[in-house]
């Protein structure tokens, strides 16, 4: 493992003229009274590899939301390419959420659907008519080690190789922003690891990957950029930092 | 061009797809609506029946006689013959002359003796009228009633009583039928969006996605408005034939009877193209509501 993360140790490209990401005092507090995020100011940059870590409930869940505006922040603004999101209309959300390439933990495959069918739907209904989209299919695919399992079903598949699925059709419309939330919450350290790893060469290419994650082992390997969230408020934001405070048991 | 084409397909693709897979819950959806197209269509054309029989038996109760007074000058009986075919609400009006009344009145024998030994003709002319409304009848009526050239002892003749009932009649049956089927079109559309929205359901998981990646409202929602618009075609296919075959049936029968009931083609084509192109909007708005709720947020 460790080898591995010496290969990736090279500085990954900075052109930070623009933040690609960016929350201006954002807070979110829900109907029911539950503030989510409080007071949250960030940017993240293109080409930069953020951990979100914090326990479950802190605000993790509602962050990636925010992002793709499937929530609209109580207070705040939020930037994405300069593009403000936070008071977008509902007509242009189709066009911002195709910035993004996003995997969860539980996958969100078709069942009836072969892998190849399952990544060439998000082609499908974004972009109808593309040409050579049996290509494209065939060379994400590629990129995340399947490309011998084509016609399989997501059932005949481990869960690493169904997340792998989902994150080719993440990647196949070729997003500006990498997210995954909680990608290896289901599966096991050494596939883990597998997924962390295709994640790090996905920002290598150049794709802003921002991953919310439990999982401080992979955290505490990979020593990227940590943002710590807690009750809703950024408790930490280190270039290279682990996944709790350095010499204590707190985040 | 290309990507119209290719969301056409998509969307037709996919809306096949989820008839078939759903095929329970689709035909169940198929069958109800048309029942209900059935009973629309079945009351719009009982009612056009009804209205068509009843408007025959208007027809012969429009008609009013306005008895003249024999001292009635020419002059005066053609002053008013012409007012009254200047009468808007009058269809035509003929003249009676008392010769041609006891001509008429004499195809009775009876009529005919008793007029040969009277030796005078007592029968009065008249001026016959055709009213185009029942319900101008009585206005009318009272009208002639008071011009002084009419006889006074018997002014008009025409048979109010049943008139005023054909009318109550005709009125209340139009009222129901456009009630019932305002009644039946809204629980179609309930039962549709109903439909659609266990269809939407079992798909919540492909919608999710489609709008993860970036599909547009519009590209999620025309698989299901066409799947509803295939359901409510079949509907109405099925329940204009079953309607068709009833009304040419209820016609064969009514054939000879007292009431014999026209068979109207052209009336019948009308209304199946009206079923047609309402199933098939009824199960695209079903649709659209179906799943308007899995498209917010």
């Amino acid at each position: 493992m460790s080898v591995a993360v010496a290969e990736r140790s090279a500085a990954p490209p900075q052109h930070a003229l623009r933040p690609v990401i960016s929350f201006h005092g954002v807070s979110k507090v829900y109907p029911n009274g539950t503030e989510a995020l409080r007071d949250v100011d960030l940017a993240i940059h293109q080409g930069d590899f953020c951990f979100l870590v914090g326990p479950s409930g802190a605000g993790k869940s509602t962050f990636v939301r925010l992002l793709i505006r499937d929530e609209a922040p109580s207070t705040g603004r939020i930037f994405i390419d300069g593009q403000e999101v936070s008071r977008m209309s509902h007509r242009k959300l189709p066009k911002l959420r195709r910035k993004f390439g996003i995997v969860f933990q539980d996958y969100k495959l078709l069942q009836r659907r072969t892998v190849a069918q399952n990544v060439a739907f998000a082609l499908q209904v974004t972009r109808p008519g593309q040409r050579h989209m049996r290509e494209k299919v065939e060379e994400v695919l590629w990129i995340v080690g399947l490309e011998d399992k084509l016609d399989k079903f997501p059932d005949e598949l481990s869960g690493g190789e169904q997340q792998r699925v989902a994150i080719a059709r993440a990647l196949v419309h070729r997003p500006r922003i990498f997210l995954a939330d909680e990608p290896t919450g289901n599966l096991d350290p050494d596939t883990s690891w597998g997924i962390v790893q295709l994640l790090l060469q996905i920002n290598h290419r150049g794709t802003t990957v921002l991953m919310a994650t439990h999982n401080r082992e992979v955290v505490d390997l990979v020593r990227r950029r940590v943002i710590a969230i807690d009750n809703g408020r950024v408790v930490r934001d280190e270039a290279e930092g682990q996944y709790l405070r350095e010499g204590t048991a707190t985040l | 061009m290309r990507q119209i084409l290719a969301s056409l397909w998509f969307a037709l693709h996919s809306a096949g797809q989820n008839f078939r897979r759903n095929l329970g819950v689709s035909l169940a959806g198929v069958f109800t609506m048309a029942l209900i197209i059935f009973l629309v269509g079945g009351s719009l054309l009982f009612t056009h029946s009804v209205d068509t029989v009843l408007q025959g038996q208007e027809q012969n109760a429009s008609h009013l006689k306005i008895y003249l007074s024999d001292n009635a000058s020419l002059a005066a009986i053609t002053n008013f013959e012409s007012r009254l075919k200047h009468d808007p609400r009058v269809i035509s009006v003929t003249f009676e002359t008392k010769d041609q009344a006891a001509k008429q009145a004499s195809q009775n024998p009876s009529i005919a003796s008793a007029l040969d030994v009277l030796g005078s003709n007592p029968l009065p002319a008249s001026l016959n009228l055709d009213v185009k409304k029942l319900t101008d009848l009585s206005q009318i009526n009272n009208e002639a009633k008071m011009t002084p050239i009419v006889d006074m002892t018997t002014p008009t003749d025409y048979n109010s009583d049943v008139i005023s009932k054909l009318n109550t009649v005709i009125t209340v049956i139009q009222w129901v039928g456009a009630i019932i089927a305002i009644i039946l079109l809204t629980i179609s559309i309930v039962i549709i969006m109903n439909t659609i929205r266990t269809a939407v359901y079992s798909r919540r998981t492909e919608i999710e996605i489609m709008k993860l990646v970036g599909a547009t409202d519009w590209f999620v929602r025309w698989p299901f408005i066409l799947e509803g618009m295939l359901g409510g075609l079949l509907a109405a296919i099925f329940s204009g034939a079953v309607v068709f075959g009833a009304y040419r049936l209820f016609v064969q029968a009514a054939q000879g009877n007292l009431l014999s009931v026209p068979f109207d083609a052209r009336y019948t084509i009308t209304l199946l193209i009206v079923l047609l192109v309402g199933g098939v909007a009824v199960g695209a708005f079903g649709s659209f509501l179906g799943v308007r709720r899995f498209l917010q947020a």
